[in-house]
């Protein structure tokens, strides 16, 4: 087990090298002269050198890739060229607002998926299946944007339920505002994952032990509640953890459309403002946190099943 | 089951937080709370090129001067000054004294937290930190080739660490209350470089204490201290205790008096305890706060318009709720630039005469701007000096079948040869309608127009590296004077200056060069104007509009007279605490 | 992402054999279709569409999509306009249905090209694995941890805006899940008797990868073809709402849903709507056209 865990560690080592080089490439590289922008209105091209200076740009691009190495190994990944503000400490500050709406929602997504994928699939081509498979199927061919802009103008504009946008900081006043944003990407997922989980299920539920233990006369609840689920749930588990990191990064479009300060809109920001070493180190910390949830994901399928460690 | 339990729980859930939102507590407090368009990117003064930085930044720093916050046309005052200064014959220097006693706010960088006094030093040390390579700041073209030495001295510090101590040709503190400034050669707009927020004072003390966190640290001399500063949502001010005070201005414009506007002459400000910055980038989150009275004013966006004014009025239901409607020209100016270095459109005069008279500014303000907002003819607008209501543009007629023979003269018959050509705008989803606009019109006589669209940052740069055709921008007056919009046709300007045209013709730069060594009047209006002549018939830009802005206000804010240029406009604006409660019940 | 690369896992569990009876994989998936109802609706709707998207592309179909007056701009539904006009006084109901041909684009290029790309290097990896497949292991987990977002926006600095670029991007970065699909089918297959009773035949590698094992894995891209294609379409969308979209004046559902955002203010419903209509059967129909593939192609599904 632990020869399988360094393995994998020393395997994402290359990894981080391949993800740091590809980020790097793509926005030092073709990313364009930020100086120009932030020399402003009235810029000349000796202010231009002079920020460019500043910024660290007129350095030879090797230089360059081992200083943002450096921003990585020591998790300083410096100041926003457009703000001017800390990168960590904005990242600090995006975490809570991002967790706050996602967390929620994936629990209560999990909370309602699970269980009814596990009946779809033992209902299989129930009226009942087929009924919500339909709403979960049309679901999910409405788009994302669709639901955000008009679930705002329904529930906070028309029937004034909730706050149009905005945000608090207490723990206790940010839920009005959390609400309908939480609800809203529920209903986006929802769909989604509960086809995912039935899908999971009704291979479970083909396994041939299922109809011994029917045959063995064992009622259904005890099949699907004892052995169903318990046997899903690696499978269930493993995806749930390599799920974690996205809820770091929240939702952009939720986010930037509620006015919450988190990841997701901190994200939309950098885009929108050519914030390079914003979204450098957005892109490298979101895949540095996939990475260890890979490996958590993986280690754990590897524990519960040792076929794949000898692999 | 389970699955009802879960059911359950979640239900519990929501009703609770339904409960909780909907006793959400209505505000009365004597506080002003303002929207801003865009985000807050950092309170200090270097960073002032971003105008809702400098609308927050205007609560706690102040400058020499400020514009009279009544009297129009704008006028200078003294601030921190102590009276204006005295300017030598031939108006190289200028003679500033300090007020005396005037505070910077308690701080833990000052000793035993006090806030110190001001002096004349803090005005060159403040100034410095424009000229210092290290602060990236885009405001050093304020002083830029003005003062004696400060080039000089920015240009020592590029090379290395810049020395605060070294001094300065062109400013001279001789005793702690008098700053006197050495130009190179005569420059009338520094007096309102003056009252911007760039050269606005900051305390040394704090500058060295914060370091890189200063922009997250304000401490300034004005009516308000920072609070509360919730990132990319709001930011709260209070009232600064040790303010040295100030008074209502007793004097305004005509038609002051009868809105009001003078009732509370001559009294202390400022009135609100509190003022509060809402972040608010998207439309409709921002009027659907106004119409909650979350917010005390609103610049009406243009898809909730006519919900909102009726010929020019406010609707019946928003009166009985006591709101009120401002519309304020703006000294402002939307245009359609075009890169006068590509071969075909630089060249060619009747082609661009052309574009001109196809294109339909009535029908885009009317779409646009719900019709509030004046159909420009020149580059310079209402507001500034050298501006003239009278003035009409021969090729901004509107004329299809002029276009078209214009078109002919230009040697594109039909616009059978010419190429397509790009137009450039901002990713917003307005810009891209706006740039549909102008391709439908365009196309009506033959011109083809692909639109290309980009981040906002990366449409600045690809104007600013002259790779752009055709471009759609605004320009907002930094201070009154139409050199301000006649300095973007200036040769010398071109990209990657504030001249995206690239614009070059000596007639017209030798004229920009007469001007700046008059100060202003009546030969200088004139220079003005035969410029404006030569930007009308050549147009390497083509005048679109200038706006009006229409602004909601609640009907408990007083002393609402919103001004482009005038930032530091809080202060002076006070809460009717019994009419907010009892509009806000009503709400 | 994490779940299309879960549920395509499950999709590796489909065993491309014959079967009993004589019945090939295709004819009996093709016979199973047929008695499933729903599927054929779907299909039938597909064919719509393509239909539609045909006439509209040699503008057979609401050739007045593009007619602008500005007189009769955000009118409501009515008799002259089924679906009401737009801020240009253009048709609703006729840029919706040009808006068929933007999205049919995206959705095939950007599909076709995640198909290629990951066939290509899964193939390639599954088939040599060892150094070869290290490689492409290595190069497909670094584009699959970085944000989609943050590839597209990079993308878009480089190669401008536009369909073009749209479809590339969306092609360049998706292909993973269906890389990975291959892959592992790939060294499934590549020990089979049929193959190596190819290599005794004096068949090369790439004769062997393209004729022989290749063509085994062709339901598999079906499959993955109609979910890339349904992501692609709803991509479009939420790039459009970033500002990343196909160029201004080209009508396409994306544009008109992000144009909401700002209607809806003004009560002008019949955009989203149009659009969200005209999307929502499309996609609906590919994605259970695709289930039933989906369950007509898995072997333990017979004989139920």
């Amino acid at each position: 087990m632990l020869k399988y865990a360094l393995r994998r560690l020393v395997y994402m080592i290359p990894i981080l090298f391949g993800i740091t080089l590809v980020t790097f490439l793509l926005f030092n590289v073709a990313g364009g002269n930020p100086a120009i922008v932030a020399a402003g209105r009235y810029a000349t091209p000796e202010q231009i050198a002079m920020i460019k200076a500043q910024l660290g740009l007129d350095k030879p691009l090797f230089m360059q890739y081992l200083d943002f190495l450096r921003q990585i190994f020591t998790l300083d990944f410096g100041y926003s060229w457009f703000t001017k503000q800390k990168i960590s400490t904005l990242f600090m500050d995006g975490v809570g607002p991002s967790l706050s709406i996602t967390v929620p929602a994936f629990l209560i997504s999990l909370a309602i998926t699970i269980p009814l994928g596990l009946l779809l699939a033992f209902f299989r081509k129930s009226t009942l299946d087929r009924t919500i498979l339909v709403i979960a199927l049309a679901g999910i061919s409405i788009s994302s944007v669709v639901y955000v802009i008009a679930g705002q103008y329904v529930f906070s504009y028309k029937l004034g339920l909730f706050p149009i946008s905005g945000w608090e900081t207490g723990w206790d006043t940010r839920w009005e505002f959390a609400v309908l944003p939480i609800i809203i990407l529920v209903v986006l997922t929802v769909g989604t994952d509960l086809l995912f989980y039935r899908t999971v299920f009704l291979e479970e539920i083909h396994q041939d032990y299922v109809r011994t233990a029917r045959s063995k006369g064992l009622s259904n609840r005890t099949i699907l509640w004892k052995h169903v689920l318990s046997n899903s749930l690696v499978p269930i588990i493993t995806l749930v953890i390599l799920e974690i990191p996205t809820l770091l990064t929240g939702t952009l479009l939720i986010e930037s459309f509620f006015g919450i300060p988190g990841l997701g809109g901190l994200i939309y920001q950098s885009i929108e403002n050519s914030d390079f070493p914003v979204i450098k180190a957005v892109t490298v910390m979101t895949a540095i946190l996939y990475m260890v949830f890979q490996l958590l994901s993986d280690l754990l399928y590897a524990w519960v099943d040792p076929k794949i460690r000898l692999g | 089951m389970l699955k009802q339990r879960t059911l359950f729980a979640v239900l519990a859930f929501l009703s609770i937080t339904f409960i909780a939102s909907c006793t959400h507590k209505v505000q009365i407090d004597n506080s002003v709370n303002v929207e801003l368009k865009g985000n807050v990117k950092g309170l200090d003064p270097v960073g002032a090129s971003d105008l809702y930085s400098s609308f927050a930044m205007s609560v706690v720093y102040e400058s020499l001067y400020q514009y009279n916050y009544l009297k129009r046309p704008l006028q200078l005052e003294p601030l921190l000054a102590d009276g204006m200064p005295s300017v030598s014959k031939d108006g190289l220097t200028y003679t500033i004294k300090i007020k005396q006693g005037v505070k910077f706010a308690d701080d833990a960088a000052f000793p035993n937290g006090k806030g110190r006094e001001l002096v004349a030093q803090d005005f060159v040390y403040s100034w410095r930190r424009l000229a210092d390579p290290a602060t990236q700041s885009e405001g050093f073209w304020v002083f830029d080739g003005r003062i004696k030495g400060l080039n000089e001295w920015r240009e020592e510090a590029a090379k290395g660490q810049a020395k605060y101590d070294a001094p300065i040709e062109g400013l001279e503190t001789p005793d702690n209350y008098t700053l006197i400034i050495k130009l190179k050669k005569p420059y009338y707009q520094l007096m309102y470089q003056l009252a911007s927020t760039y050269t606005s004072v900051v305390a040394h003390e704090v500058v060295e204490k914060y370091g890189k966190e200063f922009l997250n640290h304000s401490v300034g001399t004005g009516p308000y201290i920072l609070k509360e500063w919730i990132r990319n949502s709001r930011l709260s001010f209070e009232r600064n205790p040790n303010w040295r005070g100030e008074k209502y201005p007793s004097e305004g414009s005509p038609g002051d008096k009868e809105a009001g506007l003078l009732e509370d002459a001559g009294k202390a400000i400022p009135f609100a305890d509190k003022v509060v910055f809402y972040e608010l980038p998207e439309d409709q989150p921002r009027w659907l706060k106004f119409m909650k009275g979350d917010t005390d004013f609103v610049e009406i966006p243009k898809d909730n318009y006519d919900g909102a004014v009726k010929d020019k009025k406010v609707i019946p239901e928003l009166a009985a709720k006591g709101v009120g409607l401002r519309a304020d020209p703006d000294p402002d100016l939307v245009y359609i630039g075009i890169n006068m270095m590509d071969p075909v459109l630089g060249k060619n005069t009747a082609l661009r005469q052309a574009m001109a008279m196809a294109y339909d500014s009535d029908t885009y303000i009317q779409k646009f701007y719900n019709g509030r907002a004046i159909n420009a003819q020149s580059i310079i607008p209402p507001g500034v000096d050298g501006y003239d209501p009278e003035y009409k543009n021969p090729y901004k007629a509107n004329n299809v079948e002029k276009a078209k023979e214009l078109l002919k003269k230009a040697g594109f018959p039909d616009g059978k040869g010419l190429p397509a050509f790009e137009y450039n705008c901002s990713s917003s989803a307005t810009d891209r309608q706006i740039g549909e606009f102008f391709q439908q019109k365009m196309a009506a006589i033959g011109i083809k127009i692909t639109i290309q669209q980009n981040s906002w940052s990366q449409f600045i740069e690809r104007q600013k590296s002259k790779k752009v055709q055709i471009f759609g921008v605004a320009w907002g007056a930094d201070y009154p004077d139409a050199e301000n919009f006649l300095q973007l046709l200036y040769g010398p300007n071109e990209s990657p200056g504030s001249n995206a045209s690239n614009y070059h013709n000596k007639e017209y730069d030798k004229l920009y060069d007469d001007a700046s060594k008059l100060p202003p009047g009546p030969a200088r209006t004139a220079i003005y104007k035969k410029m404006r002549d030569i930007s009308a018939t050549e147009l390497p830009i083509i005048p679109d509009a200038n706006r009006v802005r229409f602004q909601l206000f609640h009907g408990w804010i007083k002393n609402f007279k919103p001004h482009l240029t005038i930032l530091n406009s809080y202060k002076y604006m006070r809460v009717d605490m019994d009419k907010k409660k009892e509009l806000k019940g009503k709400m | 992402m994490a779940i299309n690369e879960a549920m395509t896992q499950t999709l590796t569990m489909i065993e491309p054999q014959t079967i009993k009876k004589g019945k090939s994989l295709w004819t009996d998936a093709f016979q199973r279709l047929r008695k499933d109802k729903v599927a054929m609706v779907s299909f039938v709707v597909i064919v719509f569409y393509l239909a539609l998207a045909f006439l509209c592309a040699l503008n057979i179909a609401f050739p007045n999509y593009a007619l602008v007056d500005n007189t009769i701009a955000y009118q409501a539904p009515s008799a002259d306009h089924w679906m009401g006009t737009d801020i240009f006084g253009r048709d609703v109901l006729a840029r919706a249905a040009h808006g068929t041909v933007t999205s049919l684009i995206i959705g095939f290029f950007g599909a076709a090209l995640s198909i290629l790309v990951g066939t290509l290097l899964g193939s390639l990896a599954g088939y040599f694995g060892g150094k070869v497949d290290d490689c492409v292991v290595w190069f497909y987990t670094t584009v699959d941890t970085i944000p989609y977002i943050l590839l597209v926006v990079a993308f878009s600095f480089v190669a401008g805006h536009g369909l073009k670029t749209l479809c590339l991007a969306i092609g360049l970065t998706s292909w993973v899940s269906h890389c990975r699909v291959i892959r592992s089918e790939f060294m499934k297959q590549r020990g089979r008797e049929y193959v190596q009773g190819a290599q005794a035949l004096g068949a090369g590698h790439l004769r062997r990868v393209f004729f022989h094992i290749l063509p085994n894995t062709f339901h598999l891209a079906l499959i993955n073809f109609s979910l890339l294609f349904v992501s692609a379409v709803k991509s479009e969308v939420i790039l459009s709402y970033l500002g990343l979209g196909v160029e201004a004046g080209t009508p396409s559902w994306g544009m008109m849903i992000s144009d909401a955002k700002l209607e809806l203010a003004r009560g002008v419903w019949w955009g989203l709507t149009a659009a969200t209509a005209f999307m929502f059967f499309m996609v609906l129909a590919v994605t259970l056209f695709n289930d039933a593939l989906r369950d007509a192609l898995d072997p333990k599904l017979r004989g139920k």
